[in-house]
């Protein structure tokens, strides 16, 4: 779907887009100092930003490897909880259990590993939805840990770095934008790497990579296990910056398993700013749906979400980027 | 993408397109800026509830229930201590998740400048908006049951309702006290309960009621809400022995396990646990069925007519349990405003505190007036016994505030 | 030893209802070769159908399934003409989420249309059971049973026995070889979506007697309709009626041993086992 506009030089870092995507970072630095670091549209940036990191580290599996996944829910929520538990028993610091969850998912990544390998297209979509609604029902019954249906609260703390708590939206800003800094270098790392050229491989041709010595088992327990860690690793700043969350909103299929997906299929599957372009489309345009029409047409944005899914499938399944790509190609000619 | 064209564009212009660009995201969230000026000596009151998603009818409910106090109130000349001062109300979808439900909380905190916020039914949507107006020091309004709510040392909740343990232990010890009066001693009990926030904490005052009684549970089951078929629950329910059923879940469920309990001829009585058990919706699904099945509640419209009926006549439904609580939290902030002469939310709080409310649409709440204890706890509410009678709900215990004598259903 | 016979009778009676549900599912994919995850939704749909067919023409839905046939298969056709029919030969990607899009869009456009609110029919027999030594029959399963297996052997003969089903079962075998000897697969494969939804929607409405409808309540069936057609084999009709029952059987014995509360944990478990062991159902190789 996508190697029609990522050509195989693509990972390589032209002068003129390292200019451009230092410009970005600068803007993106910058912004805050602008903004009430308590506001409201720092917030949504926030949300954004976070929401940009998912869809890339579900881009690793989705996007290179072409394991189509909608259980990503399920890692993310055993990062938030992981933290969270670790934290209200133990006080631990949600970084360190930020790396408990994240050697957790892997866990459940390389267990889910086992039933999915042979799987292919729908059967490892369906296997990945049962697993994340499997983990919603574990939360949802096992009280006594997880503190049932009700729900987990961040224990109130004084801003801390340390306690990875804050009062204000602007520090969360921060994080986040460093979150999606690491997880699209791990994605771009993947994607020009062996492991990048092993997945495409697999990607074109199964039988014939395996032919021509690609471990298929391996390298796509290698993807599947990065974007789990990665994703567990997102929950938990999504806990610390939500300081509460519940069963059905963390392992939620519409909520976060499917969003992530949508996130990168909107800004162009397998491309490293797919997401990030999908996220800016995606985040603010439900923020505004809900300001604007709070609750008059209830079931409108989510009608609004699922047209977008599929006007963008028909019309454009290579994503936003590609759109963007061919309009700028026909404007430019058009100057000419 | 910017591929290697772009070399007869300056390098500017491209820097500005994008800032523009990023900072496009903040200026799409922020559309409604312009309308926080208006009426400059107007309080602005969040109301945050579900209007869409599956608690959308209770967020209707309490939405309906709280413009129509704001009216009144603006009719009869607003806020006097702030010299007439209007309520403009600030109403928000808080859908039925969470994250949404901080977000829009925080957005008219930072932009409407809210004295307080009224919010939001569900539980897991009240812990989520208590922990941004906690952190912003706004006075959070709420009916939700859970116990969490008043129990984390926040300092600006404040929790109208008997919460949900007491509930669950009141369903429990009325109804038994109910059934010694008509004659009927009860040692085992069942506990069907959906395994929402609001079931399961409920669920655990039935346990340490019965408990505390010295009851059998014979049954104790939670189950997926939502459910399709009860015919399992209910078969576990008829050989089980027990002399009382305490189901709690919302309407769907409660459909569903009072029509199998007919239909496997389970007569033992049904003691529901408020949500599902007293809406009109129950009553107009079951008909006939319907009379004679008990709840709890922490309101009813019983109590006050001369109130409740002005909701009836303007709704056409009987005033539902969460609109009389947002009513009387609706009162009780008009009380704290006049007293507090000031619409500063840190004075507000201080006055919702200190105030016993009274008057007005805070006398509405069982135990006829609302006083906050230090937690943000109202310690006057109590619940009482509803049954549903000829289609209507009438409160049936304690004896010192019950309008009808209760039903006890014939054993066959 | 009596409960277990009554949840026997119980898993059975639900089980017949989960296969003509989820049959319609297998033959989408069977014929079509797409999984439909909005497929639950038009359950919902045929539910409302049957509910205002209730309402407003006072027909049972016993018989108001009929009805929630017809609409729903035109409007599966018409859904299968705009939206499913341009991502036949898509990659996996865009059929998986085009048709998530179509859940989205036909769960809201419920709530859009209809309210949030749970609305139920009230008929004479929905609180009548029979009752055989000690056993209890729900009279409300026993007629949803009795409809999905009369509907379900329709089904049988005519994708047997029909020219068109006949053509049908040919397009799903070989789309090419069924094109040369000339039937025109793009009709069968409109048919067949439409043929596909509407025996769901059939179902959801002879299920209404006893449930409430609201528009999420699909969501209650998704993984239920999946596990059912993994079990049988997916594309398989006939496993569907297999794995149908067996799920049914499953919940009720679950219930018998584990909480309620687990009841989809269970079912969850079993689809991911039989996925990952005998990704081809239970069946294949014994039947069709």
């Amino acid at each position: 779907m996508t190697e029609a506009v990522a050509s195989p030089r693509a990972a390589a870092l032209r002068p003129g887009r390292a200019v451009l995507i230092a410009a970005v970072l600068a803007v993106a630095l910058a912004v805050p100092l602008g903004l009430d670091p308590q506001g409201y549209p720092i917030r949504v940036l926030t949300l954004t930003l976070l929401f940009a990191a998912m869809g890339q580290a579900w881009n690793i599996v989705g996007g290179l490897a072409n394991q189509i996944s909608l259980g990503h829910a399920g890692f993310f929520g055993i990062g938030a909880y992981a933290s969270t538990i670790l934290l209200r028993d133990f006080g631990l610091s949600p970084w360190l259990g930020m790396l408990a969850g994240m050697a957790l998912a892997a866990l459940a990544a390389a267990a889910l590993a086992v039933p999915t390998f042979r799987l292919k297209g729908h059967y490892f979509a369906l296997v990945t939805l049962a697993f994340g609604e499997v983990m919603r029902v574990i939360a949802n019954s096992w009280s006594s840990v997880t503190g049932g249906p009700v729900g987990l609260s961040v224990p109130f703390a004084p801003d801390s770095l340390w306690m990875f708590q804050f009062g204000a939206a602007r520090p969360y800003y921060y994080i986040c934008l460093g979150a999606l800094v690491a997880v699209t270098l791990v994605f771009w790392r993947i994607k020009a790497g062996a492991l990048g050229y092993r997945l495409r491989a697999i990607k074109e041709n199964a039988d014939a990579a395996e032919v021509i010595g690609v471990d298929t088992f391996r390298a796509k327990l290698q993807a599947g296990l990065i974007s789990a860690t990665l994703t567990a690793g997102l929950g938990t700043v999504y806990a610390q910056f939500s300081y509460f969350f519940d069963p059905d909103t963390i392992f939620g299929v519409a909520t976060i398993s499917v969003r992530m997906a949508l996130i990168a299929i909107v800004g162009g599957v397998g491309l490293t700013f797919g997401p990030i372009v999908g996220a800016f489309f995606i985040i603010p345009v439900e923020e505004f749906a809900n300001a604007a029409l709070a609750g008059r047409a209830a079931g409108l944005s989510a009608f609004v979400y699922g047209a977008v899914l599929i006007a963008v499938i028909l019309l454009k399944p290579e994503g936003l980027l590609a759109l963007f790509a061919a309009l700028g190609k026909r404007w430019r000619e058009r100057r000419r | 993408m910017s591929s290697g064209a772009s070399d007869y564009r300056s390098k500017t212009f491209r820097l500005g397109r994008r800032a523009a660009l990023a900072a496009g995201g903040a200026a799409l969230a922020m559309p409604f800026v312009s309308r926080a000026g208006f009426a400059a000596d107007a309080v602005n009151v969040g109301v945050v509830q579900p209007l869409s998603g599956a608690n959308a009818q209770f967020g209707i409910n309490s939405r309906n229930a709280i413009e129509m106090v704001a009216e009144e109130i603006n009719a009869a000349g607003g806020i006097k201590s702030l010299g007439g001062a209007r309520i403009n109300l600030i109403v928000a979808d808080s859908t039925s998740t969470p994250t949404t439900a901080a977000t829009v909380a925080q957005r008219m905190i930072s932009q409407q400048s809210v004295v307080a916020v009224l919010g939001a039914f569900a539980s897991s949507l009240s812990l989520a908006i208590s922990e941004v107006t906690e952190r912003r020091g706004i006075p959070l309004l709420t009916m939700s049951f859970t116990d969490q709510l008043t129990e984390r040392g926040f300092k600006n909740v404040f929790q109208i309702v008997s919460k949900g343990s007491v509930l669950g232990r009141a369903q429990v010890e009325d109804s038994v006290a109910l059934a010694r009066e008509n004659g009927e001693e009860v040692r085992k009990i069942a506990i069907l309960y959906e395994d929402t926030a609001y079931g399961t904490s409920q669920a655990e005052g039935l346990r340490a009621a019965a408990k505390g009684l010295g009851l059998e549970i014979a049954v104790d089951e939670g189950y997926p809400h939502g459910i399709t078929d009860v015919t399992p629950l209910v078969n576990k329910l008829r050989i089980s022995g027990a002399q009382l059923v305490f189901p709690v879940s919302y309407l769907n469920d409660s459909i569903l396990i009072v029509r199998t309990m007919r239909q496997q001829g389970v007569t033992i009585p049904t003691v529901g646990g408020a949500a599902g058990y007293v809406i009109p919706d129950f009553v107009q699904a079951l008909g006939d069925l319907a009379d004679g099945v008990l709840s709890i509640a922490p309101a009813n419209y019983d109590q006050a007519p001369e109130y409740t009926e002005r909701f009836r006549k303007r709704f056409g439904y009987f005033m539902v349990h969460e609109a009389i609580e947002h009513a009387a939290l609706m009162g009780c902030l008009v009380g704290a405003l006049e007293a507090a002469k000031s619409k500063d939310p840190a004075a507000v709080r201080e006055a919702l505190l200190a105030t016993t409310f009274d008057s007005g649409w805070a006398t509405v709440m069982t135990g006829g007036t609302v006083k906050f204890d230090a937690t943000g706890h109202n310690a006057n509410a109590f619940p009482v016994m509803v049954q549903w009678q000829k289609r209507e709900l009438a409160t049936v215990f304690p004896a010192k505030v019950a309008k009808a004598k209760a039903v006890w259903p014939k054993r066959g | 030893m009596l409960q277990w016979l009554q949840a026997l009778v119980d898993g059975v009676l639900v089980g017949g209802v989960y296969a003509i549900v989820s049959s319609g599912l297998s033959l989408v994919f069977g014929i079509m070769g797409v999984v439909n995850f909005a497929h639950a939704e038009f359950l919902m749909v045929g539910m409302f159908v049957a509910w205002f067919a209730w309402a407003y023409l006072g027909i049972d839905p016993l018989l108001g399934s009929l009805i929630a046939l017809v609409v729903v298969f035109l409007f599966g056709a018409g859904i299968q003409r705009t939206l499913i029919r341009p991502i036949l030969k898509a990659p996996q990607v865009a059929q998986i989420f085009l048709t998530v899009g179509l859940l989205f869009c036909l769960e809201n456009g419920a709530l859009l249309l209809f309210g949030a609110n749970y609305r139920s029919v009230s008929t004479p027999y929905q609180t009548e059971s029979l009752r055989l030594g000690g056993i209890i029959v729900s009279l409300p399963y026993l007629l949803a049973f009795l409809m999905s297996g009369l509907s379900g052997g329709l089904l049988w003969a005519f994708l047997r026995f029909s020219r068109t089903g006949r053509a049908m079962r040919a397009t799903a075998l070989d789309p090419m070889a069924a094109k040369l000897v000339g039937i025109d697969t793009d009709r069968m494969h409109q048919i067949a979506f439409g043929l596909g939804v509407g025996l769901t929607a059939f179902g959801g409405a002879v299920i209404l007697p006893y449930l409430t409808v609201y528009p999420a309540v699909g969501a209650q069936y998704v993984v239920l309709m999946f596990t059912v057609v993994v079990l049988g084999g997916l594309g398989s009709v006939a496993g569907a009626a297999v794995g149908g029952i067996a799920v049914g059987v499953i919940q009720a014995f679950s219930a018998l041993v584990f909480p309620v509360q687990l009841q989809n944990l269970v079912l969850f478990l079993v689809f991911i086992a039989v996925l990952a062991l005998r990704p081809q159902g239970l069946l294949k190789g014994a039947s069709a």
